[in-house]
């Protein structure tokens, strides 16, 4: 009789080690993987910023780690503060610290829309539930809704607050003017004095010969045609496009020939995709009349090419 | 000294050592955890090129699910406002929790297809004969369990990937006759996708199915012990039973003392010498832990380098283009696709053809097989034998079919489902902005 243990022991057990060994290798990587993050770099890096402006009890209290800002009823869970950790340092750090330790802004509006009530996203856009640069930034494949970069802004012929008006308006849809909304103020005078309530329908009012623009913002960019259109394939370009001749990117449509220079167009483009199925609540939906006060304080509304507060966000 | 601290070790680490082959042997037959493994095991069946431990990797990956899965349950929330940003969460925020999911994801598309691998070694050995194709049948039903699974675990994570899959896959499911719509209703909870689908995939997937899975999984190991194990062990029993024995000499007692000669005596055998077989312990677990552990180091190494899909959360309104049943599906979906035929502003839909009648063929004609094979016995348990020539290649042929369907829909199939080559520029999607 043969001894068993022989046949097999030492092949496998030898197998064994190698994979044990494999094994242990990986559970190694594994943990590199955990603690050698992007934002640790950055959290290593902040206190020392703030011990050099002098901040030596703040790096006292630091405490590393992911940090958000949630709002459950909003749906905002921004964890984009766990790299910009200066963002409510402008008191104490200057503004030409490299992102992401550079301090916000000071805008004239952040005393009625504080980071704790509303978060990054809602003003930025970007997955604000990543904690990795491209992640937060971009969003993965198929995120709808990429942070307002720069970059962005001027591939749609615009800066990025002017861009970034198109979010304001997503609560400030029912002011008829709104201060540093230029954008939006000249595209919501625009819609007033050419009309477009007679063909389209908007929250309920208006004629039919034009498709519904209540949720415009909403439309899938994959139901237009683009056969016509020039230049990027966005759904912001097609309605510039379309702004300015109608009949040329929709052939047989009836809407009227504006012949709108490129930068109204953009404007019109800019309160359209403001235009979502958004469920706010109600306290964060701002009383017209307010913007309405504010706005008749300012001598003349829109008229000045001022740079609006929201371009000089950064 | 140095004895003390062996045996201080021994305390520590080890509470008692098997003194020969036999003591380990009972320790397994006592064991709880161990005693559904024979105390000995046939060298046929220990070997790596019969049944390359497919098996085994099979529960290996359905351990690591459970346990995986169990470690998830932890942090998933199955309500469509907070499903997608619990799997957010895991990916960004917990602790390995991305490696905890991608080696989930990579686990259960794995097991589909090792489970799938594992059933052609058992067609290819024919190894499903006589008594073992009760548990052919008990492996089909744990492959459609596995499919099962992985089906509802694919509309967990609730992003447009999920969303648009399961609306895919419970599409085809409408095209059954009769039942179709009422399997649909009942599999969404409604006429369409929502809270109600999630919640009954939910509770599917990490209750109902593993218990079946499992219980299934425990039938499926006892029924392999209850046939003789593996069928790789008949050609020897037939080898074993051709060969002469030396007539055995025994002894008679009668009253005037012991009379010599022989008595009845079986004159084959119709079992396993032991020269044949060697002890399970440690022979058999310690293979059990080595394939184990190499399963798992491979899903380890596959969650580190690859993330598990996730696309921006589901958005009813937005389609993606093309809009793909998970990979173990699409060739269903090629089929009904392919099978469509649009004459003009009329479309026939080949739902039926595609999504019921090919695959419910299939999995009847792969039921009742054991019962068509008409092959001889000595074609048992042995890899491409010539009198199963023309089966393995009718196996073969409908698998390589299957694999080229998977590898167009997934690789070839591009936006508005059009057929895109490698290399070939595909038409450049619209954005927002």
């Amino acid at each position: 009789m043969a001894e068993p243990r022989e046949s097999y022991e030492a092949k496998d057990f030898g197998w064994m080690v190698a994979m044990s060994i494999v094994l242990l290798v990986l559970v190694g990587i594994s943990y590199w993987r955990e603690f050698d993050t992007e934002w640790g770099k950055y959290q290593d890096e902040f206190p020392t910023v703030l011990s050099h402006f002098g901040r030596g009890d703040d790096v006292k209290a630091f405490r590393p780690g992911i940090r958000q800002i949630w709002i459950p009823k909003i749906g905002v869970t921004d964890r984009c503060i766990t790299c910009h950790l200066g963002y409510e340092w402008s008191s104490v750090l200057p503004a030409s610290i490299a992102e992401p330790l550079t301090p916000h802004s000071m805008n004239p509006w952040l005393a009625k829309h504080e980071f704790a009530k509303f978060g990054c996203t809602p003003c930025h856009g970007g997955d604000g539930w990543a904690t990795t640069v491209v992640g937060g930034h971009e969003g993965g494949k198929g995120w709808e809704d990429p942070m307002l970069s720069n970059k962005l802004a001027a591939e749609n012929g615009l800066t990025r607050g002017e861009m970034m008006q198109m979010r304001c308006n997503f609560c400030h849809r029912h002011d008829v003017a709104t201060p540093g909304m230029d954008e939006i103020n000249i595209a919501k005078a625009l819609f007033k004095k050419k009309k477009c309530i007679m063909c389209h329908v908007v929250e309920g009012n208006g004629g039919v010969t034009g498709p519904e623009l209540t949720y415009e913002g909403d439309k899938n960019p994959e139901l237009v045609d683009f056969a016509h259109v020039t230049g990027p394939k966005t759904f912001f370009n097609w309605n510039v496009q379309h702004l300015k001749a109608a009949e040329t990117v929709t052939p047989g449509s009836q809407m009227p020939d504006f012949n709108m220079p490129p930068d109204q167009a953009r404007a019109m483009t800019l309160l359209l995709l403001s235009w979502r199925r958004l469920s706010y609540p109600p306290e964060y939906i701002p009383d017209p009349t307010v913007a309405a006060a504010a706005m008749a304080a300012i001598a003349t509304p829109s008229a000045s090419p001022s740079p609006t507060p929201a371009a000089a966000a950064h | 000294m140095r004895e003390q601290l062996r045996r201080l070790w021994r305390q520590i680490f080890w509470a008692w050592t098997p003194n020969s082959d036999r003591e380990a042997s009972e320790a397994i037959v006592k064991n709880l955890w161990l005693h559904w493994f024979p105390a000995k095991i046939a060298r046929a069946s220990m070997d790596w090129n019969y049944s390359f431990w497919l098996g085994t990797a099979s529960a290996s990956l359905l351990l690591i699910l459970t346990v995986t899965g169990v470690m998830l349950m932890f942090f998933y929330v199955p309500s469509t406002e907070r499903a997608y940003g619990s799997i957010k969460d895991l990916e960004y925020a917990v602790s390995f929790g991305r490696i905890l999911r991608n080696q989930h994801r990579w686990s259960a598309e794995g097991m589909v297809a090792v489970v799938f691998i594992h059933m052609a070694r058992v067609f290819f050995t024919g190894a499903y004969r006589g008594s073992r194709s009760i548990n052919w049948l008990v492996g089909i039903a744990l492959l459609l369990g596995t499919l099962l699974l992985s089906f509802t675990g694919y509309l967990l994570p609730w992003d447009q990937l999920a969303f648009w899959a399961i609306t895919v896959g419970t599409s085809i499911a409408k095209e059954a006759p009769v039942v179709g719509a009422s399997v649909q209703y009942i599999l969404l909870g409604g006429h369409e996708i929502g809270q109600q689908t999630l919640l009954r995939f939910y509770v599917l997937h990490v209750f109902f199915l593993p218990i079946f899975v499992w219980i299934l999984f425990g039938y499926h190991m006892w029924r392999v012990r209850k046939d003789g194990g593996l069928a790789a062990l008949e050609p020897m029993r037939i080898a074993r039973m051709m060969r002469p024995k030396e007539t055995p000499r025994t002894k008679s007692y009668s009253f005037f003392g012991i009379t010599p000669g022989t008595s009845v005596a079986v004159m084959s055998s119709t079992g396993l010498e032991e020269e044949d077989q060697v002890f399970s312990s440690p022979n058999l677990t310690r293979r059990l832990t080595l394939v184990f552990l190499a399963v798992f180091n491979v899903t380890l190494a596959a969650a580190l380098m690859f993330n598990a899909p996730l696309e921006g959360p589901a958005n009813p309104s937005v389609t993606p283009n093309p809009a793909k049943a998970p990979w173990y599906f699409v060739w269903l979906q090629e089929l009904v696709a392919s099978t469509t035929i649009r004459i003009g502003p009329i479309s026939v839909s080949g739902g039926f053809i595609g999504g019921i009648l090919v695959p419910g063929f299939l999995l009847l004609l792969i039921t009742f097989w054991p019962w068509f094979d008409r092959s001889p016995l000595k074609a048992e348990g042995v890899w491409f034998p010539p009198e199963r020539r023309r089966q393995n290649y009718t196996f073969i042929g409908a698998m390589v079919v299957i694999v080229a369907l998977i590898f167009v829909g997934v690789y070839l199939r591009g936006p508005y489902w059009r057929i895109y080559w490698p290399g070939q520029a595909r038409p450049e999607m619209p954005r927002l902005y």
